[in-house]
């Protein structure tokens, strides 16, 4: 018997695992393409800056980190309460409380200079003209390996998920985001609209590297003892495992349609779940609400992940990517 | 692992939560709090943990306490748990109480489950000169508490709102009752947000310095999520985070709603 056959039918050990993912870039060269060493990135807003979770693990561990969303000028944020349990989720209105980007130019982004992994800044705006302001000023930040354009916030008025509903608005806005800033674009999008592969597209086809999906879905909670809606803002947006099978189905829906990769969240709580997402064609999988029950919750996915591939007998992780269809 | 020691009812709905622990990264500090995943290993209901000030702490018998009263789904699931059940708790997390040492007469003021806190910063505090004011809706609510400060040698007032102890009224209206004669160097204070403005006010009034710590509805408890944001009175209106930079402020630091 040859020898390499042999070798095929040896057990695969944890430490021959290969967990990268390439998120290919539209831009058609190989340096505009964002490479991870595992898919998972951390939802933004629900990881701070990356220095609160520092007591936890080294997020250096993780494949990508994206902060928590920017606006132009400063937010205060809603009113609290600002969150409201249900069954299985959360509902957040926290409304973008941020220091505004120059506060994150000056004084967040210096701060993770000792990450190797690479950093994506939420942008978010009100206009069409804030997303260009902020691409202008985050264009060149050699910290920065991308943006995620937020295209999908429910919690600020006249705000991102106005933009995200509209395939024509996301178009645009994309476009001009595409014009001014080269690095690495993905385009946030909401899951509160009838169909989201056209949203998809239309950011795919303004030149956005990566659409992520999905946002929180909208959603309310009545207080029944006071009889008034519980969270100050009276909507809010839920996530958790709760919304799961809403994301994987987006992601499912989305997959064939599109070249460009997809970076899929909604309720991630374990390896079985992120496996989930790549079945159904996501590249990468975002990990958001977990990390607020258990903030060391990357590098166990991680474990959970290489356990199934262990146990799938897979060495290449990005082989099952869309493997579902 | 955190494993429950006793959970038992010492007041209607009221419950004290002791807990014995293997390690901790750091000794608690009064005011502080931990994290407490209430929801059995693979369930996500709850999803979110519930943060519990600390009532008392023994480093050398490795317990630590909580008090708590049920109110909702999740303090209903704890109560129903048993001695020896194993706990995954995050902590020590939060802003602790500041003890300045030379202060001489202090007065600490609580209501409700806003006692709890008071407890193990009462013992903690260097000043034995101490006047304490507690209330609650009823005698029976407080009988916990009183048996256990009256342990501490501190003078205890007390207040019901649906019977006469001393008062039959707040806490609030019972330390207003003493202030006129009786001015303290520092207050310490907790219980409902309604409260803590009516002490800040005339603490901040007599040129009294003091801190409080407030109730607000967290996510994370680590700081990530920004749902306990609490407004702040300096100038650049920024907000700070009742999990981190909290849940103890100094009188006048934050906005609170009166």
């Amino acid at each position: 018997m040859p020898e390499n056959s042999i070798e095929t039918k040896q057990k695969l050990t944890k430490s021959e695992l290969n967990l990268s993912v390439v998120m290919k870039s539209q831009q058609q060269t190989e340096e505009k393409n964002l490479n991870l060493k595992n898919p998972l990135i951390t939802a933004s807003g629900t990881c701070g800056n990356g220095k609160e979770l520092a007591d936890f693990y080294d997020i250096n561990q993780l494949g990508a980190f994206t902060t928590k969303g920017i606006t132009v000028e400063a937010q205060p944020g809603n009113k609290t309460p600002r969150i409201a349990e249900t069954s299985a989720g959360i509902i957040n209105s926290i409304g973008l409380e941020n220091p505004g980007v120059e506060s994150f130019i000056e004084e967040i982004l210096p701060e993770t200079k000792n990450y190797t992994l690479p950093i994506l800044a939420n942008i978010s705006g009100y206009s069409e003209q804030d997303f260009i302001n902020m691409a202008e000023k985050l264009e060149g930040r050699a910290e920065l390996a991308g943006v995620e354009v937020n295209l999908s916030c429910p919690n600020i008025k006249g705000g991102g998920m106005v933009f995200g509903t509209d395939p024509e608005k996301v178009f645009e806005i994309t476009k001009k985001v595409r014009e001014i800033y080269s690095g690495y674009i993905i385009v946030k999008l909401t899951p509160n609209i009838t169909d989201i592969t056209k949203t998809a597209l239309a950011a795919e086809e303004a030149g956005a590297d990566a659409v992520a999906m999905i946002n929180t879905l909208s959603a309310m909670k009545i207080d029944i003892e006071r009889q008034q809606p519980l969270l100050a803002n009276t909507f809010g947006g839920l996530s958790g495992p709760a919304v799961r099978p809403v994301a994987v189905k987006m992601v499912y829906q989305t997959y064939k349609k599109l070249e460009i990769p997809i970076l899929g969240l909604g309720g991630v709580q374990s390896g079985s779940d992120v496996i989930e997402f790549m079945l159904a064609g996501a590249t990468a999988v975002g990990i958001g609400t977990v990390n607020m029950i258990d903030p060391a919750a990357g590098p166990r996915i991680i474990e959970e992940i290489k356990e199934y591939m262990l146990r799938h007998q897979i060495k290449n992780l990005s082989s099952i990517i869309g493997a579902a269809h | 692992m955190f494993k429950i020691i006793a959970n038992r009812e010492v007041g209607p709905g009221i419950f004290q939560l002791v807990l014995n622990y293997d390690q901790l990264p750091q000794n608690p500090k009064p005011g502080q709090f931990f994290n407490i995943k209430v929801s059995q290993p693979g369930s996500d209901d709850p999803l979110l943990r519930r943060p519990f000030s600390i009532f008392d702490f023994d480093a050398a018998e490795k317990k630590v306490e909580f008090i708590y009263r049920v109110v909702g789904k999740g303090t209903k699931i704890l109560s129903e748990l048993e001695a020896e059940t194993e706990l995954d708790v995050l902590g020590p997390l939060g802003t602790p109480f500041s003890l300045n040492e030379n202060k001489g007469n202090v007065h600490l003021i609580g209501g409700g489950m806003g006692i709890a806190p008071l407890y193990y910063l009462s013992k903690k505090l260097k000043s034995r000169n101490q006047k304490v004011y507690l209330g609650a809706a009823n005698q029976a609510e407080l009988e916990f508490f009183a048996e256990k400060f009256k342990g501490l040698g501190v003078e205890l007032h007390l207040a019901a709102m649906e019977e006469k102890l001393e008062i039959k009224g707040s806490a609030l209206v019972l330390w207003l009752n003493y202030l006129e004669k009786n001015i303290p160097d520092y207050v310490y204070t907790c219980g409902p947000e309604k409260m803590l403005a009516a002490v800040e006010k005339e603490a901040l009034k007599n040129n009294i310095g003091g801190q409080l710590s407030v109730e607000k509805r967290m996510g994370c408890g680590i700081g990530v999520c920004l749902s306990c944001s609490c407004e702040t009175k300096a100038e650049d209106e920024s907000n700070k985070r009742a999990c981190v930079e909290g849940p103890v402020f100094g009188l006048g630091e934050v906005v609170l709603s009166a």
